[in-house]
């Protein structure tokens, strides 16, 4: 390069003149520079600063270059400290920036997490609910079991479905002539009947005892009310509790049959039991 | 490159690039309208409840602003509106990072309670 004379003494004293402008000397340190330097140093060791908020960050290091370079120029205090400033908030805005990417990955997580109890709450509700409809399955099939049971029971005791409920009726064979004892084949009923009573706790038994016209009424309500107790006692002899049995003699009242011929009198003659539903309850012969 | 000049021409030029670097020669207008907007922003992030101090440091440094403005100071004018803006930047995160933490809290506190419920819940269909 070649410069005139004039021209390199106009550059050297226009580059002394500048020099002198900008302050000159070693500067002293400022305070905010070596305040912006820390802060920048912290943030830079920060992991979660670097991978999170690192924008800022860069940001944050160009301030504070700039900063420093105006410093190492000797530039004016008041430039040093404005950028030295810019870089601090930069860094403080780094800081920030991080914490809330941070949280938006936590509330992303907390969201996927919350999404999971939700699925896995599902999941055991249906679990329980299945578990659930087992059970009333079960109870179902062990519900239609019994009465399947009960029925066979009722049929083995060769008991009538009736208005009043399941009726069992022992004729006037299975009892002594004219007597109120029972006779072996009616032990036998007795015995089923028993068997049938200890089973079946909730049902409750009423023994209803009818005789035919002939003879006297007083008599006949008499032998029919006896012959009902025959039966409650050889119950009561099977262990049967005393309070699920009731008695009636009811005599020669409702008849089944004609009491004009010996087939229908024969008919009339004869003990009913009635057993009860579930309930215990038996409801009363119709007035 | 050789480049000769007259040396008034050359001081000419010196001179008003010296002047040039010292102040500038219009007022930032630009600068002043985005740090409006960054200070509006700011507080419609909720900056006044959560970066207080910040937020009031950046209004004061755009007023100064302006103030140097009206007395031509431009290039000082720049550096206050400069810093106003990052005041309001930092005020804006800071308002965020804050929001956002206690929605994490909140998240968090709801998952707890809906795990209590849960396990009562199924306590309960236990006994059933």
């Amino acid at each position: 390069m070649l410069f005139s004379k004039r021209s390199f003494t106009t550059l050297a004293i226009s580059g002394l003149l500048f020099i002198l402008a900008g302050c000159g000397g070693t500067p002293d340190k400022n305070p905010l520079l070596e305040k912006a330097k820390t802060h920048y140093q912290q943030a830079e060791q920060d992991s979660m600063i670097v991978t999170k908020a690192p924008v800022a960050l860069k940001e944050a290091e160009e301030q504070l270059e700039k900063s420093r370079q105006l410093w190492k120029d000797g530039a004016d205090k008041e430039l040093v400290t404005h950028y030295a400033y810019m870089a601090n908030q930069k860094v403080a805005i780094a800081r920030q920036t991080a914490r809330l990417n941070a949280a938006q990955d936590e509330v992303e997580r907390a969201q996927t997490q919350r999404q999971k109890v939700l699925i896995q709450a599902r999941k055991a509700e249906a679990k329980q609910a299945e578990q659930r409809a087992q059970k009333a399955m079960q109870q179902a099939r062990e519900e239609r079991q019994k009465a399947q049971e009960l029925s066979e029971q009722l049929n083995n005791l060769k008991a009538k479905s009736t208005e009043r409920g399941m009726v069992l009726t022992l004729g006037d064979v299975l009892f002594d002539f004219d007597k109120a004892s029972l006779k072996p084949g009616g032990f036998r009923v007795v015995d089923r009947l028993s068997n049938f009573l200890e089973e079946y706790k909730d049902r409750n038994i009423r023994i209803e005892g009818f005789t035919d016209s002939v003879g006297g009424e007083e008599y006949n309500r008499n032998l029919s009310r006896q012959r009902a107790a025959s039966v409650r006692d050889a119950l009561l002899d099977r262990g049967v509790n005393s309070q699920r049995i009731t008695i009636r003699g009811y005599g020669e009242q409702y008849p089944v049959a004609s009491n004009g011929t010996e087939a229908g009198r024969q008919r009339n003659r004869r003990v009913e039991v009635i057993i009860s539903d579930k309930s215990g309850e038996i409801p009363e012969r119709g007035q | 490159m050789c480049i000769k000049l007259p040396f008034k021409t050359t001081m000419a030029v010196l001179a008003g690039s010296l002047l040039f670097a010292c102040s500038s020669t219009k007022p930032p207008t630009q600068k002043l309208a985005q740090t409006q907007a960054a200070i509006k922003q700011a507080e419609q992030v909720g900056a006044q409840d959560y970066a207080p101090l910040a937020i009031r440091s950046a209004r004061q440094k755009l007023d100064k602003a302006q103030d140097l403005v009206k007395q031509k100071k431009y290039e000082k004018a720049k550096r206050f509106a400069d810093e106003s803006a990052v005041d309001a930047e930092l005020a804006e995160s800071k308002a965020l990072s804050e929001k956002a933490q206690k929605a994490v809290d909140e998240l968090r506190e709801s998952i707890k309670t809906l795990k209590e419920e849960i396990a009562n819940e199924q306590q309960a269909g236990g006994t059933q």
